[in-house]
């Protein structure tokens, strides 16, 4: 057993130390290490105009879809949860895991046929590209939220507040939200996950100015192996801090509401 | 602070339900609801908790008929099987948390949830969230809150099922003390009829949605109205029996009663408890009814013997049947009078 998680973590490391080891040196070729030291490679990346303007669009995007997923898949998951009728339940989560079971690029395929025609020209908007994200991550936070509500009985939290007085929106605010903070964080820390790293829906919609990061990584990898390195480190950096970000975020705010009583 | 219901039916979409319960709690009683599973007492919570709307019937909290009252404004504490604390808030903001919703200031909440929590022995643990607190701890948070807005009513759904045994006991005798110093009619449901029968004023008998009993658990216990009650409050023995010359016809022997007779000819059910049988310890006693004080001596083979501490609960087999009896004596066990006093008969069974 620890031969195999060692063997597994090796696995799962190895490529990043990689990385990490080919972003800072000199020449790679054919060897196993490279020579050298140099921060030359990130400062190439800072450099590069389109990368600094992909890496802002993926903040903004990341961000975007973590309120876009939040605000919808609240009251969605709350819906669901319930729901009086065990049909409607079922029918309700299979539609909103579908987005898992399709491949991003028959949905990429989809919003092109849609997006382009003249009554909704919305293709290579940015706009465009937060809905696709929306699609994509929604399944996650909504299985993260359906899930909590059903281990913390909800249902008889929600009559209890009932009881002692709150009406709809107290208990809502006062009750289910705060109640739900720690799935909901870690939902929408997985929701940034997803986003910040989405290659193959956001290659298809994406604008040319307002191409996420990993579709403008792909340029770096027919350059040079050091620049390559570089910038596939950024995007992991940006994945873990938005990560954490979306987690702090959805952490602080419910924790403040709950706070005063 | 009474709980009136009267005609109350609700039907669930498969047929279950209650149907026509009258009952009245008065102020300050303490009601308790019990039946096996799926008899309609938690239902019957739910309508008057107003979670659930009746069909017809009418339900009256302090005089105040609540038919056309939403849940929130009910004004009924409930204390629910899980105890149902926001896991979000201390102990002391889930105690403050209906006054909150009822304007009362910052200040005044804080000291009027920090009393309830003193009288409840928790001022140390005001701070603590629910999953710091154990099962009992979280209970008498739960019943604190649900007093602190002084309601009309209480209502306790299971509140004890949780708890481990030793703890149980102890939680019942708080729950009643808290009950009396409020002051306020109390439902409790409940499936552990020892529980009822040692915490109630009165107790009701649920089954299949209907009430079939409504009485003191003295009286519930030495007075069932029919078989079903008889056998689930406590144990019994249940015989068919037929009136005859003034004695009762039973498949173990004739038996002599106290209680009035229908005429001959009449089938009635006769009830032993057996604490009221006597058990025979010394042998050569003659079987048959004594000439003395007309009971009925059996005599048999033990074919169970439970040991329960302060007493014992054995199966005696005897021609024509088994008679379950109690004894504190530890002596070998060779049959049991009946006396006549110890014979209940059961009012025919519509």
């Amino acid at each position: 057993m620890p031969a195999v998680t060692a063997f597994y973590l090796l696995f799962l490391v190895a490529p990043i130390l990689l990385l990490a080891v080919g972003s800072v040196g000199g020449t790679w070729t054919n060897t196993l290490l490279p020579d050298g030291f140099t921060t030359e490679w990130y400062r190439n990346v800072w450099e590069d105009g389109s990368f600094r303007r992909a890496f802002v669009v993926s903040l903004w995007v990341c961000l975007s879809t973590c309120i876009a997923t939040a605000a919808i898949g609240l009251p969605l998951a709350y819906g669901i949860y319930g729901a009086a009728r065990r049909g409607v339940k079922i029918a309700a989560r299979l539609l909103y895991l579908m987005p898992v079971a399709a491949p991003p690029l028959v949905l990429g395929f989809g919003f092109i046929l849609v997006f382009s025609t003249d009554e909704l020209p919305f293709l290579g908007t940015p706009w465009l590209l937060v809905c696709g994200h929306v699609v994509l991550t929604l399944p996650y936070l909504m299985q993260t939220l359906v899930a909590d509500m059903r281990h913390l009985q909800l249902d008889t939290l929600e009559r209890a507040a009932e009881s002692l007085g709150a009406g709809f929106v107290q208990r809502f605010f006062g009750i289910i939200v705060p109640s739900l903070r720690h799935s909901l964080a870690s939902g929408l820390i997985m929701v940034a996950a997803l986003s910040i790293g989405e290659f193959q829906l956001s290659n298809l919609i994406a604008g040319f100015l307002s191409r996420p990061y990993p579709v403008v990584l792909l340029q770096a990898f027919y350059g040079a192996t050091g620049f390559a390195c570089a910038a596939t480190v950024i995007l992991l950096a940006l994945a873990l801090i938005s990560g954490a970000a979306a987690g702090v975020a959805g952490h602080g705010r419910v924790g403040v509401q709950g706070a005063h009583t | 602070m009474s709980i009136a219901i009267s005609g109350l039916t609700f039907r669930y979409p498969g047929g279950a339900g209650v149907f026509g319960i009258d009952l009245d709690v008065a102020p300050g009683a303490f009601c308790a609801v019990i039946g096996p599973s799926g008899c309609g007492k938690t239902t019957l919570l739910q309508l008057i908790a107003g979670f659930l709307r009746p069909e017809t019937g009418r339900i009256a909290l302090s005089g105040v008929d609540v038919a056309d009252v939403a849940p929130k404004d009910r004004n009924v504490g409930v204390v629910f099987q899980n105890y149902a604390l926001f896991p979000h808030m201390t102990a002391l903001e889930n105690v403050a948390y209906p006054l909150k919703l009822r304007g009362v200031s910052a200040a005044e909440r804080r000291e009027r949830a920090g009393q309830a929590l003193e009288s409840a022995r928790l001022s140390a643990l005001a701070d603590r969230r629910p999953n710091q607190l154990s099962g009992g701890q979280q209970q008498r948070v739960a019943l604190a809150r649900a007093l602190v807005f002084r309601p009309r009513a209480l209502l306790l759904d299971e509140p004890l099922s949780a708890l481990d045994a030793a703890h149980r006991a102890a939680m019942r005798d708080e729950i009643r003390a808290v009950q009396r110093e409020h002051g306020i009619a109390t439902l409790h449901v409940t499936h552990d009829q020892e529980e009822a029968l040692s915490i109630a004023d009165v107790v009701a008998v649920m089954d299949a949605g209907r009430l079939l009993q409504l009485a003191p658990p003295r009286e519930l216990y030495d007075r069932p109205v029919n078989r079903f009650v008889a056998g689930f409050v406590g144990h019994a023995n249940l015989f068919d029996a037929k009136v005859a010359k003034g004695a009762l016809e039973t498949p173990v022997g004739p038996m002599r009663t106290l209680d009035p007779l229908p005429e001959d000819g009449a089938t009635v059910t006769v009830l032993l408890r057996p604490e009221a049988l006597e058990p025979i310890v010394e042998a050569h006693v003659r079987e048959g009814v004594a000439a003395a004080d007309g009971a009925l001596v059996l005599m048999g083979a033990v074919t169970r013997d439970r040991f329960l501490g302060s007493l014992r609960r054995f199966d005696l087999a005897v021609a024509g049947g088994t008679i379950l009896g109690e004894t504190s004596s530890q002596a070998p066990i060779l049959g049991v009078r009946v006396p006549p006093g110890a014979v209940r008969v059961l009012p025919p069974e519509a």
